[in-house]
């Protein structure tokens, strides 16, 4: 039986990726059980829809890379499911959108591939984890007030948003370093990315979420998810006790690693640039 | 920079106005009156042992704040992380009947209990001043 | 027989802690007075005889505000019999999004929270002292 879902599609006029994101809306609520949320309704009267979202899984579907959907489900408290993006969807499929907001065939077929993808029965992805974590790093410390930042001296890639890369041969694993997690403070909530999900250097790998912020994860190397940190799902707070060894996020499998690295701090370099973030910043 | 720091430890505790009136008082000195250099440090947690709260406690002055005479405070960072710069007790300060009175909710606080805040935050800025200026 | 003892962390850094402490607060003045009451945890841990004699092989309940779980580690270290721990930031989970104020003040989202908290708390009570009888 295929899954169905509280559907709360962006709906956005701004783009043809919103058109898109209604018409999947319509789609999956006419192939399985699934009911939808118009979200410009559910903005200002929200009591029509809470028996909806209290019945069956959330599941937002974003235009683009503004995420309104996803916005307006963390605003009213939902907890999200599952997400598609379409136009991520669209690039994963090699599917140029047009720029207009009538919908052709080519977004018809964008359309069907993603209706499929979220009705078909579930297959287990295979997210399989095949690093064993580095043993005994040794960290280097700064200390501000009472909080003491800790880098780890070796084996780590790091980009300016102050996530890292831990390579292996053709695999990296991925998470965030002890600023974030500071600076979020307790960490609730952990939106991880898909697995076999292809990304570029620098694009959104899900996110981790405190009381204060919300932080998106930006990945540091280019390449396919092939693993997700699972214990983080029940237990983000991982992340604050150990966000370099057993708070990881992701693994990757890499696809340009020797340009991705031109990009990537290493120690030295990233640790400059720690100090100069602590020094600024009020923890 | 970080060598003006002072830790400001309250007992926070919960069983009478005096740990009430601690915690207000170690949150006033963070949220106004010595905004930069208060560190605040988490009684629970440096009894639970929290690395952090005790290395800090270590190497910077601290100002423990009890609500009592028992100074739970004080001795937790005498245990810990040696002497202490200086201590506050409440009950000392408003008379052991007001600080051992039963405690109170934050939704519950009066103009009284208020002005007591602001008393026991004067006796921590004089101690934090003359820290910071030896 | 003796009260259910139910302690808070009041951990003073965060809004959590904050929770915690109203939580118990409320509980024990409001709720349940009769069948709870609460120990401080400063005490407990400094080794304060009176407050070890109330809490040593009794039923407690703690609520801590983050996870380092500074109530429910120390109570049990000090020989309480911690039946539940409750952890304010897991009632946040369910809030998402939600503001509930400052380590100084809870706002008005914050005391719903609480309230919620303890009204959840109350029911297990009720149910320990139903085993207990």
């Amino acid at each position: 039986m295929s899954k169905s879902y509280a559907i709360l599609p962006c709906n956005g006029l701004d783009k043809c990726a919103g058109c898109i994101s209604k018409e999947v809306a319509l789609k999956l609520s006419e192939t399985s059980e699934s009911k939808i949320i118009c979200p410009v309704l559910y903005r200002i009267a929200d009591a029509r829809y809470t028996k909806i979202a209290q019945e069956k899984p959330l599941l937002v579907i974003d235009g683009c890379a503004t995420r309104c959907a996803s916005k307006l489900a963390i605003e009213k408290g939902l907890k999200i499911s599952e997400k598609i993006n379409i136009s991520d969807e669209a690039k994963a499929n090699n599917i140029t959108i047009t720029n207009g907001l009538r919908l052709g065939e080519i977004e018809l077929t964008l359309v069907n591939i993603i209706n499929k993808k979220l009705t078909k029965e579930e297959e287990k992805v295979e997210s399989e984890s095949s690093f064993a974590l580095p043993e005994n790093i040794e960290y280097n410390l700064y200390k501000k007030d009472k909080f003491t930042f800790r880098t780890p001296k070796e084996g780590y890639y790091f980009n300016e948003n102050d996530c890292w890369a831990y390579v292996i041969g053709n695999k990296a694993r991925i998470g965030v370093g002890d600023f974030v997690q500071q600076s979020l403070s307790d960490i609730m909530f952990f939106t991880p990315p898909t697995v076999g999900s292809e990304l570029e250097q620098f694009d959104e790998a899900g996110n981790v979420e405190s009381g204060k912020a919300v932080f998106e994860v930006i990945c540091p190397v280019s390449g396919t998810i092939t693993a997700i940190n699972e214990k983080l799902l029940e237990a983000p707070e991982l992340i604050n006790q150990s966000p370099y060894e057993n708070g990881w996020i992701a693994e990757i499998e890499l696809s340009d690693f020797d340009n991705d690295k031109d990009f990537l701090l290493d120690f030295t370099k990233y640790f400059d640039v720690l100090k100069r973030k602590v020094d600024e910043f009020h923890v | 920079m970080a060598n003006s720091n002072v830790g400001v430890l309250a007992c926070s505790g919960e069983e009478c106005l005096g740990g009430t009136i601690s915690r207000l008082a170690t949150r006033k000195m963070l949220e106004e009156l010595r905004i930069d250099e208060t560190v605040t440090l988490c009684l629970p947690l440096y009894l639970a042992g929290g690395e952090e709260e005790r290395a800090f406690a270590k190497e910077y002055p601290v100002i423990t704040v009890d609500g009592c005479s028992k100074c739970c405070a004080k001795r937790a960072t005498e245990k810990y992380s040696g002497a202490v710069s200086a201590t506050v007790i409440v009950s000392d300060i408003l008379g052991e009947d007001v600080a051992l009175s039963k405690t109170v909710s934050s939704k519950d606080l009066t103009e009284e209990h208020y002005k007591m805040v602001d008393k026991v935050a004067e006796e921590i800025c004089k101690h934090f001043d003359r820290i910071i200026s030896e | 027989m003796s009260k259910i003892k139910v302690v808070a962390c009041s951990g003073i850094g965060k809004v959590y802690g904050l929770m915690a402490r109203e939580a118990v607060l409320k509980i024990t003045n409001e709720s349940m007075p009769n069948e709870t009451e609460t120990v401080c945890l400063g005490h407990i841990v400094t080794g304060d005889a009176e407050a070890k004699e109330k809490i040593e092989g009794v039923s407690c309940i703690t609520i801590d505000g983050c996870p380092a779980l500074c109530a429910a580690k120390n109570v049990e270290l000090a020989g309480g019999i911690v039946k539940v721990k409750y952890r304010t930031v897991d009632e946040m989970k369910t809030h998402r999004g939600v503001n509930a104020g400052t380590g100084t003040d809870l706002s008005e989202d914050g005391w719903k929270i609480v309230d919620e908290l303890c009204d959840k708390v109350c029911v297990k009570i009720n149910e320990i002292l139903k085993e207990e009888k």
